[in-house]
């Protein structure tokens, strides 16, 4: 009895932050991250430059944290590599689910296809529920396809992702075995030393 | 070798201190442990103190304040403040007020800078000294990963018991030194603490930062997993013993310790629980410690005799052979005071 209430505080102690989850910064430049939305005046949640065949590629997402219900928005730029000259071309974003749960996943859906305004495709979005996706950006130039992805978290993230639980279960699996085993682990390892000397 | 009718000399009374440090050790493992575990909770409470913000919060974080106002609220009424006492983890931190970091950080930090910070070199100081003095109980009595490696190795006997048998390879233990090298070129190369990439300690202290504070493990858990299964299905204790870079710096700087576990011959039988329970594979049995020793104590905790002592000396014994109260001993003693006794009376024949 004695053993299993130990075993149930170990247990508490190393899982707890597991069970707790993620503690969150609120505030992003001093204002509460629920008050923006995609035009506020704030950093984008994701930034990302890249370098795909002959053309420059920078998006970013708004707001700062996208949530399911509220609007987000996509800014797109490409711009050729060797003269500087912006994409002017159509550009097709797609959207698909990006859970590390593969089986659970639906079709790709097309969320839009835009034009530039100034060098700049914007795409809007709107997520009724939370989780991971892939945003895929498709255009064609000088005869060759693009296809750029990049990840888009809606909401916050989920509390245990696998290596999370994978963590959770490697402690739980090894504080347990060594309270239960206590007694006989000094024992035990003098077997496998015997053994593996071969007297 | 564990002789199975090794002769025990009975303990008289209570067993000295000495044997009760194995379990001081585990003591101060799970402390460290839980104070990782522990302290970036309490640094994301004192950003919510500090941001005087709780009507603006998410009633999730609201929760969060108020079970962090009420564990924290016999400690203290000015956490904002008083938290900044002890900061960071076992790489770099501060400890009531006391800055540490580790020696590999503050070599590390020396190669990719290609310069000598003297402030972040005196926070080595301590750490250093006592490596000096004790040798590898960095590895033994405080590395959270050693808390979990010890724990791992016991899940892996306890497989052995279910009937899986799980390989041991022995390597050579001076590969670590490489790695050790190889880090501190890439270092110096790159101009990144690369080191702080795959060493055990300094992984576990940032992706328990970044699980509270960031939402999810980092490549970091996953690599440290790795090791795990490492010592698991490849060698055991493995990753201490052939790989870490840390450990390879604390043995170089403990090859002279001064604080050693030695044998008492006199006092030993022979009986090999020393070397069963070495996590390192060392041969205490026989006189054989070595820098990689870690002060750990479990061989002391496990004796039967009490035959293992700490004692003041920058060097190890040589062998002494076969202990006193052990058959072999015994054996050979019989066997020579027998040809004593035929050769004397040969003589008086």
């Amino acid at each position: 009895m004695m053993r299993a209430r130990w075993l149930f505080v170990l247990l508490w102690i190393l899982l707890g932050p597991v069970c707790i989850g993620p503690a969150w910064a609120h505030h992003v430049i001093g204002r509460p991250s629920y008050s923006l939305n995609e035009d506020s005046n704030t950093p984008p949640s994701m930034e990302v430059e890249t370098q795909v065949g002959d053309y420059y590629v920078t998006y970013m997402v708004f707001p700062a944290f996208p949530r399911p219900g509220a609007p987000g928005r996509v800014n797109f730029y490409a711009t050729r590599i060797r003269d500087g000259k912006p994409f002017q071309g159509k550009v097709t974003f797609w959207v698909r689910d990006a859970g590390w749960l593969h089986w659970h996943r639906r079709p790709p859906e097309k969320l839009g296809v835009q034009t530039p305004e100034d060098g700049v495709y914007r795409q809007l979005f709107q997520f009724s529920e939370k989780g991971d996706y892939l945003l895929r950006a498709e255009f064609e130039a000088d005869g060759q396809p693009y296809q750029i992805d990049f990840p888009l978290r809606i909401g916050n993230p989920a509390p245990v992702g696998p290596i999370g639980i994978a963590v959770g279960a490697v402690m739980l699996i090894l504080v347990s075995v060594s309270v239960i085993q206590r007694r006989r682990l000094v024992r035990l390892k003098a077997q496998r030393q015997r053994l593996e000397s071969g007297t | 070798m564990v002789a199975p009718g090794s002769e025990d000399r009975p303990r008289q009374g209570r067993r000295p201190f000495r044997a009760q440090l194995n379990k001081l050790r585990w003591l101060v493992l799970s402390l460290v442990f839980l104070m990782l575990l522990a302290l970036p909770f309490l640094a994301v409470y004192q950003s919510y103190v500090a941001a005087h913000a709780y009507d603006l919060m998410s009633p999730s974080e609201q929760h969060f304040y108020d079970f962090m106002a009420w564990l924290t609220g016999p400690i203290t009424d000015n956490p904002e403040q008083d938290f900044n006492l002890v900061k960071g983890t076992t790489w770099s931190g501060t400890l009531f007020g006391l800055r540490l970091s580790d020696p590999l950080a503050v070599l590390s930090q020396i190669a990719a800078e290609h310069r000598v910070f003297t402030a972040f070199l005196l926070t080595g100081l301590i750490p250093l000294v006592a490596t000096l003095l004790l040798g590898r109980i960095y590895c033994g009595w405080i590395c959270p990963a050693t808390f979990l490696y010890e724990l791992n190795d016991n899940f892996a006997v306890v497989l052995r018991r279910l009937g899986i048998r799980l390989p041991h390879r022995r390597l050579d233990t001076r590969f670590k030194y490489l790695v050790l090298l190889v880090g501190l070129v890439l270092s110096a190369a790159t101009g990144a603490v690369v080191t702080a990439a795959i060493y055990p300690p300094a992984i576990i202290g940032r992706e328990i930062y970044y699980a509270v504070a960031a939402g999810g493990f980092g490549s970091g858990a996953a690599f440290f997993l790795v090791t795990l299964l490492f010592d698991l299905l490849v060698a055991r204790r493995g990753f201490c013993r052939y790989l870490c870079p840390g450990g390879a710096l604390y043995s170089l700087l403990g090859r002279y310790r001064l604080v050693r576990i030695q044998r008492v011959v006199g006092d030993c039988n022979d009986c090999a629980k020393c070397n069963a329970v070495c996590e390192f594979g060392l041969d205490p049995m026989r006189d054989g410690f070595g820098q990689e020793c870690n002060n750990c104590s479990a061989c002391i905790a496990v004796c039967p005799t009490d035959a293992l002592v700490f004692r003041l000396t920058p060097r190890d014994q040589a062998p002494q052979g076969p202990g006193h109260l052990g058959r072999e001993y015994k054996r050979s003693q019989a066997l020579q005071s027998g040809e004593a006794g035929e050769g004397g009376r040969t003589e008086a024949a």
